[in-house]
């Protein structure tokens, strides 16, 4: 306490006396203290201190005008805060130029590392969750086709034991399960983005019965992903079926479908055989299904096929000939550990009306629609429902954003859906009917948004798509047309790559594969996003997304 | 020089007791307090306020020089001081005139002897 007064008294006195023996003042005290001279010694320190405060402002003003030349500033390193001058001391000029080289040269290094780290996303690898622990059917909602569309579409939930599995609220109960889906192709898609995630894929009738391969609703940020797929065959019905007791059974218990899973030779010349017959009777292109066939043969009789000993590896291993001989990254060769099902899945009245209600129930996948600060429109949207179900509910959606300024769409919990759906929301970005590739398909007239929409204000807003690696499928061709249109600005992550452009067909038991059968009409060039994803326009972690499309709508609505 | 330095003299106790306590050799702040105080028996004790104001005198008047901190002191923020020659010269100036009183007051002090008619 003293001492502080006495600091205080010592930094009170004139300048030049203070940075000449401010600090030896002090340190006179704490001797004087240290050396248990009492208190009282100490008191007399603070009286004699106050006098010279005195002595000093009214009977030395001879010290007090004289420059302070005489002595370099003194540093005070008592603790307490004190002015420092640099009295006469004067740095170079060029000592001064250095000096602010090197601090915009810290600064921008500085603003680079800041806007490097706002930019990128550290991928840290996800590791496979075993998706038999996640058979409880509370987890997972299944979505079933319907009956209006031409292409309807089945679901079904991991590993195809439980799909179609939608509890209703509270009631634990579960509504359907698909029998016909039960068996299904696990293999490594595409390599994504930590090389190891996994999804998996289920057939319906053998070489004749085609299935597009499609991308289920599920948890698309869980490391077991489910699949939807299209029945061509089941054109106007619903794949879909209510469970039978012998079949829930079986459904229920997976592991006894599972059988070896060493391949012989005899095994992979049926495959083989089975792949060379389906693109040669499939395959949109009756010259590069020759060539991919004869590559297939060339590969087999040098011997390239003898060190796959297990399916996996073998379906990969066919996948890459495939696509090296055809460059095309459509097709797929699948392996299933699980016994495929013989016949496509039958679709009932019933499982669409469960379909429509599991649909209603969840508002049609639009998870949030609301109007952000600056007016800016924000609509989730989990998945691209169908839109003979969900038609009024995307209306009404996109109806409430239809004052925005800016709209955004959340896709980064997308893992795809239907393209009716993709074109209808679509459909309030334009002015003017706008064709929405696909590469599932050849152009129709489905394929043109229903451009201009009456009453709708949206057309020449600005649009931002936010990403992530989870967004699949339709999410992804929803993404892909409009960049590619730059009709709206990505911002997120690179999608996961995955176009399910393949019409499935079954081989064996456990082997099937993805073939286009039309010819994709590219409008933007030869790739798409299968196998790649789509690159963000604005490259930022999926966390950081919706506020960095924010500031982008933002800035943008000022700058108008 | 020692005209220059009969201008200093007479000299304040203080400043006296400071060049006194430096003319042997250097000393830093702390150390001339001690050894005013050891020089005059305790009988004259030396604030840092007297101290310092008295130094910055001597200082600005060249009769002592600053000479700063000492490699290997224990403390290293002290620093020292040293009489420079003109304060030796003023110190003896001092001294002799001292002397002079000394010796004047000591004749004017001794008990006066009877005259012998």
């Amino acid at each position: 306490m003293l001492r502080s007064v006495y600091v205080w008294i010592l930094r009170l006195h004139p300048r030049r006396f203070r940075q000449r023996f401010a600090e030896e003042m002090l340190l006179i005290f704490d001797q004087v203290a240290g050396s248990a001279a009492g208190r009282l010694a100490e008191a007399a320190l603070v009286g004699d201190g106050l006098a010279s405060l005195l002595r000093q402002w009214t009977l030395r003003p001879e010290f007090r005008r004289e420059a302070a030349v005489a002595l370099p500033a003194l540093p005070v390193t008592d603790g307490v805060p004190a002015f420092y001058t640099f009295g006469s001391f004067k740095p170079r000029p060029t000592a001064l130029i250095h000096g602010l080289i090197l601090s915009i040269a810290v600064l921008c290094a500085a603003l680079l590392a800041i806007r490097y780290s706002w930019n990128h996303t550290v991928h840290l690898p996800f590791p496979i969750v075993d998706h038999e622990a996640y058979n409880s059917p509370e987890r997972e909602i299944a979505v079933f086709p319907t009956t209006a569309e031409p292409t309807p579409y089945a679901a079904q939930s991991s590993a195809g034991r439980s799909h179609e599995v939608v509890r209703e609220s509270g009631a634990n109960r579960s509504i359907a399960r698909h029998e016909s889906l039960r068996l299904q192709v696990e293999h490594k898609l595409q390599p994504t983005e930590d090389g190891a995630e996994k999804k998996t894929i289920a057939s319906g009738q053998p070489a004749t019965a085609a299935t597009r391969l499609r991308p289920s609703y599920g948890k698309p940020r869980d490391s077991w992903s489910n699949s939807l797929f299209l029945n061509r065959s089941g054109a106007s019905q619903p794949q879909a079926s209510p469970p039978k007791p012998q079949e829930a059974t079986r459904a229920q218990a997976p592991a006894s479908a599972v059988e070896d899973t060493k391949l012989d030779a005899a095994e992979r010349q049926r495959v083989l055989d089975g792949a060379i017959a389906n693109l040669r009777q499939y395959y949109f292109d009756r010259e590069i299904a020759q060539e991919t066939a004869l590559a297939l043969l060339a590969h087999e009789t040098r011997g390239d096929d003898n060190a796959a000993t297990d399916g996996e590896a073998f379906a990969g291993l066919l996948t890459k000939q495939m696509r090296d001989a055809s460059h095309d990254l459509h097709l797929i060769m699948e392996y299933s550990r699980e016994r495929l099902p013989e016949h496509p899945p039958e679709s009932t009245s019933e499982s669409v009306a469960r379909y429509r209600t599991a649909m209603l129930q969840e508002n049609c996948m639009f998870k949030k629609v609301e109007i952000l600060p600056h007016n800016i429109g924000y609509m989730q949207l989990n998945f691209f429902a169908d839109t003979s179900v969900c038609q009024s509910t995307a209306t009404a959606a996109m109806a409430s954003l239809n004052h925005a300024d800016a709209i955004i769409f959340d896709l980064r919990d997308n893992p795809g859906g239907l393209e009716n759906m993709v074109v209808l929301i679509a459909s309030y970005l334009f002015d003017h009917p706008q064709y929405v590739y696909s590469p599932r398909e050849s152009p129709t007239e489905r394929s043109w948004t229903r451009s201009p929409v009456k009453g709708n204000r949206l057309a020449d807003k600005p649009v931002y798509v936010l990403t992530s690696g989870s967004t699949w499928s339709g999410a992804e061709q929803f993404s892909y047309d409009l960049k590619m249109l730059k009709r709206a600005t990505i911002v997120g992550e690179t999608t996961r790559g995955g176009t399910h452009a393949g019409v499935f067909h079954r081989i064996d038991d456990h082997f099937g594969m993805g073939i286009p059968e039309v010819k994709p009409i590219n409008p933007f060039g030869k790739a798409d996003w299968e196998g790649t994803g789509v690159e963000p326009d604005v490259k930022v972690k999926a966390a950081n997304a919706l506020k960095v499309a924010q500031k982008l709508a933002e800035s943008e609505l000022r700058n108008k | 020089m020692k005209r220059a330095a009969t201008e200093f003299v007479p000299l304040s106790t203080a400043t006296l007791y400071i060049l006194l306590s430096l003319a042997g050799e250097e000393r830093h702040g702390y150390g001339i307090m001690l050894e005013v105080a050891r020089q005059s028996e305790g009988q004259y004790k030396l604030g840092p306020g007297t101290l310092y104001d008295n130094l910055q005198k001597l200082i600005e008047r060249r009769l002592v020089e600053p000479v700063g901190e000492r490699a290997g002191d224990e403390d290293p923020r002290r620093r020292y001081y040293r009489i420079s020659l003109l304060g030796k010269a003023v110190l003896s100036a001092e001294v002799e005139r001292l002397e002079g009183v000394v010796r004047e007051a000591k004749v004017r002090l001794q008990p006066a002897k009877p005259r012998r008619a």
